[in-house]
Formats: C-alpha cells, structure tokens, sequence
C-alpha cells in the first residue's frame, strides 16, 4: 500500500531505520559498543512508555533492562522486511511490559500496595500537549501522531490510548468503563483504521 | 474473504498489535495470518507501525544511570566469556626473552632516531629564531629612521630643494627637505647608480662657492628611491646650492670625485 505511513512520514523513518538496523546488526554479531548506542537512542522513551503501564520506576527500569538484555540475545531474529527496527524494538518493549503488568506476581503486588500515596508509582499516562521529546526527529513524528489523534472522535480516541498507555486488556476496558465489549471492539477498530487513513495522507 | 471475516481480520488485527485481545484471539489471529492477504499482511504491518509510533508520545523519562551499567557490564561479560574460551598460544622461556630483546632493541633505535630527529629539528627552530630576531632588529632600525625621516617632514617650515642629474647621470634625481629651525634635513634620491668598492657619495652644501660637507651615504639598491636624514645642517644662508660627487670610503674633505646631482636653492 503505496500512500501508508512510510510515504507520509518517510523520510524521518527511514532516516532512523537505517541506524537502527546497522546497530542491531552490529549487536547481532555482539558489539558492546552498538549496544551501548542503541540504549541511548531509546532508553527514555522506553522507560516512559514501561512507566505509563507499570507505574512504578523500579519495575519499569527492571523490565527496561529485560527488554535491552533481549535485544543482545535476538538481535539476529530481527528481520527487516517485517518492519522497522524502531517497531521491533517498541513492540518487544509493550509486550515485556504487558507480560509483566498481567504476570501474577506483579498483580498480587498491586493489590497490597499503596499505590497512589507512593512516591515510586507514576501516575501519568502519555503527553497529551507538550512534546517531552529532546530528539528532534523522533518529536516531529510525535507531532504527526498527536495531530492525528485530534481527528479521530474523541471516544475511539479514549479507549486506543487506555489500551496503549494503561496497558489494558478490551475485556478490562469494557469492565473498567462499563462499556459493552463489542464497542470497545469495534472503537478500537474505527479508531485505529482512521488513523492509518490519516496518516497515510489519503484523507 | 467476505466483509465479515474482514472486519473480523481487522478487530483482531487492531487487538493484537495493541495486545489488548486474549490468549484465544491472540491464537485466532496467527491463524488467520498464515492465510492473510497481501492486503492483510499490509495492513498488520501498518498497525504495527502506528501502534510503535504511539510510544513516542509517552513521558520522555530517564531510567537510573544503573540499568545502563548492568545492561553494559552484562554485554561485555558476555563477550569477555566468548573470546576467553578461545585458544591462547604460551610463548616458550626462551622465546619470550628473544621478543623481549627485539623489542627492545627496536624500541632503543627507535629512540635513538626519535632523539636525532629531535635534536636536529630542535637546531633548525634556533636557527629559525635567530632569522626572527634579525629581521626583528632590522625592522625596528628601519621604524626608527622613518620616525626621524617622519619627524623632518613634519616640520611646519621647510624649505625644499630640487636636484638634477648632471652628465656623469643624466637620469639622477635628489631632493632635500631643510628644516633649517631644527638643523636637520631630509635627502633624498633616485635613480642613482649603486656605489662601487670603497666609495660613498658625498652631499655638498655650497655657499659662496665654499662647499661644506653634510655628510656620505651609499646607494645600494638603484631601482629604489632613497631617503636619508642629515644630520648636521645648522648652516642658516637663505642662498646656496646642495651637490652630491662621489668620494673615497669615509667622504673627503673637499670634493675630488665626479659631480652627479646639482641643485639650487
């Protein structure tokens, strides 16, 4: 699909890609130094996005770690033609996070906590205005996102970035919300399907 | 596909990427995957791209400096195992004290030559600095003797003398500028041969056909004017003439030699 994503936002993303698949490639062969590289380009925005669903700092720097120590292990399981290295990499991160999030321990340790009299829990889920991006490129495409996001309705909205940032489940939605399960499906859906059309400049 | 099973494809599709369905839909959608189409496949691509681009509107917030050190010190332990597992050649006693030697006869020549190259490099920088410093000395000679050429020229009343060249040079051209208040004077010339071996033109002032020496100067480079102060002219006759003869090293008493400039006042 010629008009999606990489013809709309292109240039930034192959810009990037380019350095993220020479050091992942370099990590593959067991390059500290590539690694050491790679954690500097992302680790904040990594750890701010484990924070929005975990919380907590230390749980997230914990699975920040995991997430860096898989990168050393699989970087040779990375395969370019099934997406970027920044998509690989965001999407190992959320599902370390959401792992943890829905791992039994870390549920039973939710439940004894205090969470929101806590000084280590973060309780923010995303930056709905200002851009808390220090890289230049990244924070552009930041932009396109959000702006994006503000022509989607309000509702499909709500229930993508709960999703995303909480790090719920549509069922923990539905109940959390009390929204019909479908709705939240079909929200989801609409709003995700909207987005791609948007972003890809076919609107 | 019928538009169902695409809307379903893309329900599923939407949930998976943002790892929002359960385990049974999760297992569902990798069915559907393995029979998707290039449009599907797309599609799945694109929310995955959208769904890594939501990241980057988390809070920027920095991870304590130790989970760098950890990662770091995991990654190099890691090679360090890699690498020491490999074979590693012992040298023999005797070996050892031969490479030693080499070395370190290589390394003593190699300082021995360091040294000299030091050495000489160290003489040209002298010789370099003593050039800097005579230029230095001649440049400030020749500050100092504008200075004094300036201070004549200054001089609010001047008289000024106009000299030609006579037969012995025809093309010669002098002047002098007379400060007579101060008793000093400024001469110049052009176009004046430079003088041979052991001789120095002489500059007359002749009054009342009584020439009076103002003193010898030489002319070493031709193709330049030259300037010259006089020193002593303390001499206050409003007529007269100045003359410029060529004389033995040192200037004579009385002109002897050919007479090259005439001019006056």
């Amino acid at each position: 699909m010629l008009f999606f994503l990489i013809s709309a936002i292109g240039r930034f993303l192959n810009q990037d890609n380019t350095r993220d698949k020479d050091l992942l490639k370099r990590i593959a062969r067991k390059d500290p130094v590539a690694l050491s590289l790679l954690y500097d380009q992302y680790n904040k925005l990594l750890f701010g996005l484990l924070l929005s669903i975990l919380k907590k700092r230390t749980e997230a720097e914990d699975v920040l770690q995991d997430v860096f120590s898989n990168i050393w292990e699989k970087a040779d399981q990375y395969d370019p033609d099934r997406g970027t290295g920044y998509t690989w990499i965001v999407s190992l991160t959320r599902n370390k996070g959401i792992d943890r999030l829905r791992s039994k321990v870390y549920k039973e340790q939710k439940k004894q906590s205090t969470s929101l009299d806590d000084d280590n829990v973060f309780h923010p889920l995303f930056s709905k205005e200002n851009d808390p991006l220090e890289d230049t490129i990244l924070s552009n495409r930041a932009e396109m996102l959000r702006n994006a996001l503000e022509l989607i309705s309000e509702k499909q909205r709500h229930v993508i970035q709960i999703s995303y940032f909480d790090g719920l489940s549509q069922s923990e939605i539905s109940d959390e919300y009390n929204i019909p399960l479908g709705t939240v499906k079909t929200r989801m859906r609409d709003g995700m399907m909207k987005l791609r059309e948007i972003l890809s400049g076919a609107e | 596909m019928n538009e169902d099973g695409n809307t379903n494809f893309e329900e599923l599709c939407v949930g998976f990427v943002l790892n929002s369905i359960t385990k049974e839909e999760e297992l569902e959608f990798k069915d559907l995957l393995k029979n998707a189409s290039e449009e599907q496949l797309q599609l799945f691509q694109d929310m995955q791209s959208i769904a890594s681009e939501m990241a980057l509107l988390a809070y920027d917030q920095a991870p304590s400096e130790k989970v760098k050190e950890q990662l770091l010190e995991m990654a190099w332990a890691s090679v360090n195992a890699r690498t020491s597992g490999s074979n590693v050649h012992y040298l023999s006693r005797y070996r050892l004290s031969a490479a030693a030697a080499v070395l370190f006869l290589i390394s003593s020549l190699g300082l021995f030559f360091f040294n000299q190259n030091l050495e000489t490099d160290l003489q040209d920088q002298k010789e370099i600095v003593a050039q800097k410093e005579s230029t230095i000395r001649l440049l400030e000679t020749e500050v100092e003797r504008k200075s004094e050429l300036l201070a004549v020229l200054e001089s609010r009343d001047v008289d000024l003398i106009l000299m030609d060249g006579l037969d012995v040079n025809p093309n010669g051209f002098g002047k002098v500028v007379w400060d007579k208040d101060n008793g000093q004077a400024l001469l110049q010339v052009a176009n004046m041969p430079a003088v041979p071996t052991a001789k120095e033109y002489q500059l007359w002032f002749v009054i009342n056909n009584q020439p009076f020496s103002a003193g010898v100067f030489a002319v070493n480079d031709p193709t330049k004017d030259n300037f010259f102060k006089i020193q002593e002219m303390n001499q206050s006759a409003s007529e007269g003439a100045f003359a410029i003869t060529l004389e033995p090293e040192g200037g004579s008493p009385q002109p002897t030699g050919d007479m090259y400039m005439l001019g006056a006042m």
